[in-house]
């Protein structure tokens, strides 16, 4: 008992340890083969106003594998909710408003758009929790739904100009720190107390891990999938914002790569899509590792074609070598039994 | 006893998917030919046949796909992939015939299958996931290697022309212009056909079912789970070739980003037709019936009022309406005991 107990133990940190160990050996690779050009305080300002986006994405994605589903609509998801806050704040502010008023608009825009997003989260639990949709289907529809919402609204056309206290969400920075890293930090932080530390995060586990027992010790998957999801939207809105005041348009289709990227990352970080294990940390250090590789290629300037191809091969290598350390992590547990 | 007999097919049909399907259809088409008379003739008929025969070949195989319990969105890739190449192979080698370009493109698309089919059948890897991954692979590895050029009309061998523009059966309307029934419906038929026979009358088929009812039942009832995924995934890749060049010979046009993204369509029409993505349910009729709602809804969009921008709405909301009645109608069969994802 004990011992498999530690065993378990064990395995969680050598699964750290290995996510550590690739972040720092693809990091000292992508360092050492482009000399002066990786590590430059430049770029590192550009990795990090990158991370933010589909770090948020990512924790959504992640929320919704933990309980053994998966949230294909985020990326629909933030971009209604950033054509909703797009809408609100070339429409509601003048140059001639003052000030104050200016302030308002954009802590309407910024509630409207993470209500939008919460409502979308509600739709998708309400899908998988009661009417008992897959998950991945639900979230299948609800991302065209989504996406045609945000196409009838905009007529495909983009919607550009914020005003300019705004921006500074997406591009303006706290002590030589960009201020999207700083919700992103806050979030991650927030997301690990939940996680970790509360009945909610506890039950989320279990739920995934196994949805029956969880029924059985008392637990209500409805509203507890209703909220993941929700938890998810949020993010996702979360998510929109920073990326509607970074490049300062919005347009529906925009950010698509993020979905597989965001998928990637869960994947990458040891998030288990099955559902019942997967932790903040090694989410963070996956969207790490994918942010280095990232602006490794950007520098390389490689094609986004070329990007693509890697992505997909990475997923699915990373698929792999889980298969086979499973295999292995499953023959060790069975010599200890034995012995 | 007989009329007892009688009674419970009739309670049989009125619980199948198909028979609503089928009345909303009906119902639909009347109220779009209310609107434009010219709606239900045979011409139009045999027009939106053509026009959708290429994504009905790809939800046969996205059916198969979801009849084992799996998904597949790389199909999409698959199919401009063989497309494409087989174009370009077939203007760089000056062989113009159509057979060779099916040829080509199927060839591209079963190994491109096979690659699914290994990952999923070897590694166990969730087939959402994996096929995530191998579309983004293909359709870049496709658009680097291959290439980002367009093939105009000008450029297109002439059997690409002389095929699309081939009809089996040609009629003559009252005016004196002839229409005809074009051969892709034709093609289109026979792989449904085909895929029927296969699921209905092979163990190969009813593995497809078995897998999909409970992947480790199936396994210890003998089926080779690992063998039956690879074919499948495999037989989407050959169907995915096919619907490539049908839609290249249609258009008269090959872009290397066409096709990709209409997967939710397919999707949704597969979906629509009853097939539960859980698996181990669901008919080739439903799908066809599923294929045809889609593109007359596709199609009558612009007669309703409404501009093409309802498009993606429209088929989110069919999926999740579809979607959702199948699941809560086994959700309430099943019971509550057992939590459904």
């Amino acid at each position: 008992m004990g011992r498999n107990y530690l065993l378990g133990k064990y395995s969680k940190h050598s699964k750290t340890l290995t996510l550590f160990i690739i972040m720092i050996s693809v990091f000292i690779v992508i360092s050492i083969f482009l000399p002066g050009k990786f590590l430059t305080i430049r770029n590192f300002q550009s990795m990090f106003s990158q991370i933010p986006e589909f770090g948020l994405l990512a924790i959504a994605v992640m929320l919704a594998m933990l309980t053994g589903g998966i949230d294909l609509s985020i990326v629909a998801t933030a971009n209604l909710a950033g054509i909703v806050a797009a809408l609100i704040l070339t429409k509601f502010t003048f140059p001639q408003i003052g000030g104050y008023e200016e302030l308002l608009t954009i802590i309407l825009a910024i509630i409207s758009a993470l209500t939008v997003s919460l409502i979308c989260g509600f739709l998708n639990g309400i899908l998988v929790a009661y009417i008992g949709v897959p998950a991945i289907l639900a979230t299948l529809g609800t991302m065209g739904l989504f996406s045609g919402i945000a196409i009838i609204i905009t007529k495909g056309y983009g919607i550009i100009g914020f005003p300019e206290k705004f921006l500074f969400i997406g591009s303006g920075t706290i002590l030589l720190i960009p201020v999207p890293m700083i919700i992103f930090i806050l979030c991650a932080l927030v997301a690990v107390l939940i996680l970790n530390k509360t009945i909610f995060g506890f039950s989320v586990y279990m739920l995934g891990s196994n949805p029956i027992s969880a029924r059985f010790s008392g637990i209500s998957n409805e509203n507890l999938l209703i909220k993941t999801y929700m938890m998810s939207g949020f993010f996702a809105g979360l998510a929109s914002i920073i990326m509607i005041s970074r490049v300062n348009s919005i347009r529906e289709g925009y950010g698509s790569v993020y979905l597989l990227q965001a998928i990637l990352v869960c994947v990458l970080g040891g998030v288990d899509p099955s559902g019942g294990s997967g932790s903040i940390s090694g989410l963070i250090m996956g969207i790490i590792t994918l942010q280095v590789l990232q602006s490794g290629f950007n520098i390389l300037s490689f094609s986004p074609f070329f990007k693509k191809v890697i992505w997909g091969l990475i997923l699915i290598l990373v698929m792999v070598i889980n298969f086979y350390s499973a295999k292995l992590s499953q023959k060790s547990i069975k010599r200890l039994k034995t012995n | 006893m007989v009329k007892n007999n009688r009674i419970l097919r009739i309670q049989k049909l009125l619980k199948q998917n198909e028979l609503y399907l089928f009345l909303v259809i009906i119902v639909y088409s009347v109220f779009i030919t209310s609107l434009n008379s010219s709606f239900l003739s045979l011409e139009n008929l045999f027009d939106l046949g053509k026009s959708s025969a290429g994504m009905g070949i790809m939800a046969i195989g996205v059916f198969t796909v979801l009849l084992s319990g799996g998904i597949d969105i790389s199909f999409t890739a698959i199919a401009i992939s063989g497309q494409y190449i087989a174009a370009n192979v077939l203007i760089a080698s000056g062989v113009d015939n159509i057979f060779f370009a099916f040829f080509i493109s199927c060839l591209v698309g079963v190994a491109l299958g096979a690659i699914n089919g290994l990952l999923i059948s070897q590694f166990k890897i969730s087939t959402l996931i994996t096929t995530l991954g191998t579309a983004s692979v293909f359709h870049g590895a496709l658009l680097t290697i291959v290439g980002t050029k367009a093939i105009n009309s000008a450029q297109l061998p002439d059997c690409f022309k002389a095929f699309g523009a081939k009809d089996v059966l040609i009629l003559t309307k009252s005016n004196g212009v002839n229409y005809g029934l074009s051969i892709f419906i034709i093609i289109f038929i026979v792989l449904a056909l085909l895929t029927w026979l296969i699921l209905k009358y092979t163990m190969l088929g009813r593995g497809i079912y078995a897998i999909g009812g409970d992947i480790n039942a199936a396994e210890r009832s003998g089926f080779n789970v690992a063998k039956i995924q690879f074919f499948i995934y495999c037989y989407v890749g050959f169907l995915a070739g096919i619907a490539g060049v049908l839609h290249i010979s249609l258009i008269r046009y090959s872009n290397p980003t066409y096709i990709v993204g209409t997967e939710l369509s397919v999707i949704a029409a597969v979906v629509l037709g009853g097939t539960r993505i859980t698996g181990g349910s669901g008919t080739i009729i439903g799908t066809i019936m599923g294929v045809a709602m889609v593109t007359i809804l596709n199609n009558s969009l612009i007669l309703v009022g409404l501009s093409s921008y309802w498009h993606n709405f429209f088929v989110g909301l069919i999926i999740i309406l579809s979607v959702s009645i199948t699941s809560y109608q086994s959700k309430r069969s099943i019971g509550n005991i057992v939590f459904r994802r």
